[in-house]
């Protein structure tokens, strides 16, 4: 018995040691809100571990990404093209100064682009970096940008959140490299990261000496939680006040819960990309148009979008949703009609033996490999609808369900039938996406690969990347969508949209244009 | 004794470096590359190009063996590398890290006995009586339930129900509460049933007879003859238990948002963070190694029998 009362003891001298460390800071106006990890150094011109939310939070760019795919002045409150495109001439705010006290001038803008040029590899993702020549200063407020070639995108891939914002110059280390660090991240932006617990949370405090309207709440405070289920939890108890983001903060069928319940307010965001099947064109049985045609007939897309993504996600019949720029261009959407499908594959050779459950063409079965994240519950439940929808046609389906990794180096090396391939959104929809068909390692080209005509089709996206002309540029995108659409290289599923989720503390809780925009700054408590 | 405990640390370093190799090979084998996942998270296209600078970058570019050289030449100096994830020392991560874990496993150990310990006395007190039919219930479940499972549970009923307890997080006691519980009801449950039949099988010996037919009283005879032997298997399994809790953290740490090692190691694991694996498998390594070898010497403590074996055997 006294070895007992030693445990207790002991027990409770932990007990009261644990309970003496203190938890998160809370205050009336701060707004809690949680992502899977900590927000990283905040280093603008980096990426992984830094969280392009909090990049957005605290750094600006020269021209801002709106809803439609608009430019508008931010930094910049104008520009001047040159008539050859060359050339973007960039007149400065005079008002605008870092958090630290410091200005924004030209001087800042060019120590800032010099420091990403001097690390152009791991830039080359982005055009832009390869295409600018020199940056220089004009008169205090006023930068010129000169480009080695014409590049239409140049102000969309300017708003891009990394790696084109503004550091302070006090913060630029003293080699002028960003690369390896930054003394600390102090940008101009409305927000500034005061404090970060490894593991625990992040803290955003007001910029006081914010230039544009400051935000009505005082402090962020982002917890970190990884688990999507923890998040809800942590949600219906009051630990955090806001769910806000795409795909992966809660399931759908979470959502869809909340949405049920009268005190909570959820929202669901314009599309911001496209959930789509990439469908190889360069191997196996799908090298057939007819096949792909059939393929795209056979799937039931209403049946997806109601059972599997609760509604949130509405079903997509073409690459780009409508409200991106280029993209309303009135193609047909191949209804979901098995009759059609089955017409297509006995049209095509693919024909059904009496007793048969699979088709078959001079011998060979119609088989096709379906590529998914094998842990991923969605892609998973959607993979298996879908193979059952192609069983009805008898097309037979074999899924790969793998993990990441895997998944990812098939989409390189175009080992695949089918596989999911999304598009990456606004604003890289869709000139970025398109411009990334070229590259062997995406999926897009392995799927595009088997085309007659790929190689015009990358000539016309080559061309309308250094097209200065609106007119022209509207009609060679017309023809690259129309042609993708029409060899049916794609299955658009559906198009991915924020969530948003909240209690009665919040209000005036709006989407941005881009899924990394958080509401934080138009957010007022109630 | 001081030679038997010098011998066993000597093993410690063999062991540590055998493991060293295995975990480098092993996850070098494996199909995945981290170089694409560290492009997934950076949102950075994985092209040719891009890929060749992200290998270059976690220096994955270089041959096996000199890859291992290096590591194993800086490990030696307790550098373990830049997490591929992070970016920052590894090593500091883990110590970052490593407090919460201990504490959470420290808390659900001193769970596990201080009740398993009166609950194994209590059924072996009653004998087929109800609190044994109780104790027996408590075990299988405790045992059968995974703890992951049971997380959720007492999250919904503590936190989503009745509001009594924050469901995540650490900070206070209250924070603390749920994740011990879930990690500790396993062993817990195995300690009880052990320590129920050791006391049965001891109170069967003749020595115990023997205290009775001196006259000692019952408080005595089971307070000293029976539970103090009774102990020596349930000394044998906390050590075992050390290891399960710890191990146990990975998963429930990720339920309960607790900021230890388990869900930082559980992350490290998704994105192939390399440094952080084999810095975290030696870690563990050696934290079992010691766990047991402190075992070992509180056992030979308690019994003289051994203590002159082993002494002997490291002659």
């Amino acid at each position: 018995m006294r070895l007992l009362s030693r445990f207790c003891m002991v027990a409770t001298v932990v007990a009261a040691v644990s309970a003496w460390s203190t938890g998160a800071p809370a205050a009336d106006r701060t707004v809690t809100f949680s992502w899977a990890g900590n927000v990283g150094q905040l280093n603008p011109h980096m990426y992984s571990p830094n969280q392009m939310f909090a990049q957005d939070m605290v750094y600006e760019s020269l021209v801002r990404y709106v809803a439609g795919g608009r430019i508008e002045p931010w930094l910049a409150k104008s520009w001047d093209i040159s008539p050859d495109g060359k050339v973007y001439t960039f007149h400065l705010r005079d008002d605008v100064v870092f958090s630290d006290g410091q200005p924004f001038n030209a001087e800042a803008v060019k120590r800032n682009i010099d420091a990403v040029l001097a690390n152009r590899t791991r830039h080359a993702w982005l055009e832009l970096i390869a295409q600018i020549d020199a940056v220089d200063i004009l008169d205090p407020f006023a930068v010129r940008l000169t480009l080695k070639g014409p590049y239409y995108p140049v102000l969309q891939e300017l708003a891009l959140i990394r790696p084109l914002r503004f550091l302070s110059p006090a913060a630029i280390p003293e080699s002028g490299s960003t690369v390896d660090g930054i003394k600390a991240p102090i940008g101009t932006g409305p927000w500034k990261l005061v404090e970060t617990k490894r593991g625990e949370y992040d803290l955003f405090a007001v910029n006081e000496r914010y230039w544009g309207p400051k935000p009505k709440i005082e402090r962020v405070l982002v917890k970190v939680i990884p688990d999507p289920n923890t998040r809800a939890i942590a949600f219906e108890t009051g630990e955090i006040d806001l769910i806000f983001g795409i795909e992966g903060q809660i399931s759908p069928d979470t959502f869809a819960r909340f949405a049920a319940q009268k005190r909570y307010t959820t929202g669901i965001s314009e599309s911001m990309g496209t959930r789509s099947l990439a469908l190889n064109s360069y191997r196996g049985a799908t090298r057939e148009v007819d096949v792909r045609r059939a393929v795209n007939h056979a799937i039931d897309k209403d049946a997806i979008v109601a059972n599997i993504l609760y509604g949130i996600q509405p079903k997509a019949d073409t690459l780009f949703a409508r409200n991106f720029p280029y993209a309303d261009i009135g193609l047909q959407a191949y209804v979901h009609d098995p009759a059609m499908a089955a017409r297509l594959l006995d049209a095509a050779g693919w024909t059904l033996a009496p007793g048969a459950t699979v088709r078959m063409k001079k011998g060979e079965l119609l088989r096709l490999e379906f590529c998914f994240v094998g842990s991923d519950a969605q892609e998973k439940a959607m993979a298996e609808v879908i193979q059952a929808n192609l069983a009805k046609v008898g097309i037979d389906v074999i899924l790969l369900g793998e993990e990441k990794n895997s998944f990812y180096a098939r989409q390189r090396g175009g080992s695949f039938d089918m596989i999911f391939s999304n598009t990456w959104g606004a604003p890289y929809d869709p000139h970025s996406f398109v411009s990334s068909m070229r590259v062997p390692s995406h999926a897009d080209y392995q799927a595009q690969r088997g085309l007659p005509m790929k190689a015009d089709i990358d000539r016309k996206i080559a061309d309308v990347l250094v097209s200065v002309d609106e007119t022209k540029r509207q009609a060679l995108y017309k023809d690259i969508l129309t042609i993708l659409h029409e060899q049916a290289v794609y299955v658009p599923i559906s198009y991915v949209t924020s969530i948003m989720v909240h209690g009665p503390k919040l209000a005036n809780v709006g989407f941005g244009a881009t899924k990394h925009e958080m509401p934080f700054n138009a957010l007022t408590l109630n | 004794m001081l030679r038997y405990i010098l011998h066993r640390l000597a093993v410690l370093i063999p062991m540590l470096f055998g493991v060293s190799v295995v975990v480098f090979l092993m996850l070098r084998l494996g199909r995945g590359d981290p170089a694409l996942d560290y492009l997934r998270l950076s949102q950075i296209p994985p092209t040719d190009a891009a890929l060749l600078d992200a290998r270059h970058l976690l220096g994955l570019d270089r041959p096996l063996l000199e890859q291992y050289g290096v590591w194993l030449g800086k490990a030696f100096q307790l550098d373990f590398g830049i997490s591929y994830v992070t970016r920052r020392p590894v090593l500091d991560e883990i110590l970052y890290y490593l407090p919460a874990t201990l504490e959470l496993a420290g808390v659900a150990l001193i769970l596990t006995l201080a009740v398993s310990v009166p609950l194994g006395v209590w059924a072996a007190l009653n004998r087929e009586g109800l609190p044994d039919h109780i104790v027996r219930g408590i075990a299988f479940t405790g045992v059968s339930v995974p703890n992951f499972w049971l997380g959720f549970l007492l999250v919904l009923c503590f936190s989503v129900w009745l509001g009594w307890l924050p469901p995540l997080g650490r900070g206070g006691i209250e924070r603390l509460v749920m994740p011990a519980v879930t990690v500790s009801l396993m062993s817990l449950a195995i300690n009880a049933r052990l320590l129920r039949a050791s006391m049965l099988e001891v109170a069967g010996q003749r020595h115990v007879l023997y205290a009775r037919l001196r006259g000692l009283p019952e408080r005595q005879v089971i307070g000293r003859h029976v539970f103090h032997n009774a102990l020596l298997p349930v000394v044998t399994a906390v050590g075992m238990h050390i290891g399960e809790l710890i191990g146990g953290t990975l998963v429930v740490e990720n339920i309960f948002g607790w900021p230890g090692l388990g869900r930082f190691a559980v992350a490290a694991i998704y994105s192939r963070d390399y440094p952080v694996l084999q810095c975290f498998t030696l870690l563990m390594t050696g934290i079992f190694v010691l766990c047991n070898l402190a075992v070992d010497i509180l056992y030979a403590w308690l019994d003289p029998r051994i203590r002159v074996a082993a002494v002997e055997n490291a002659a």
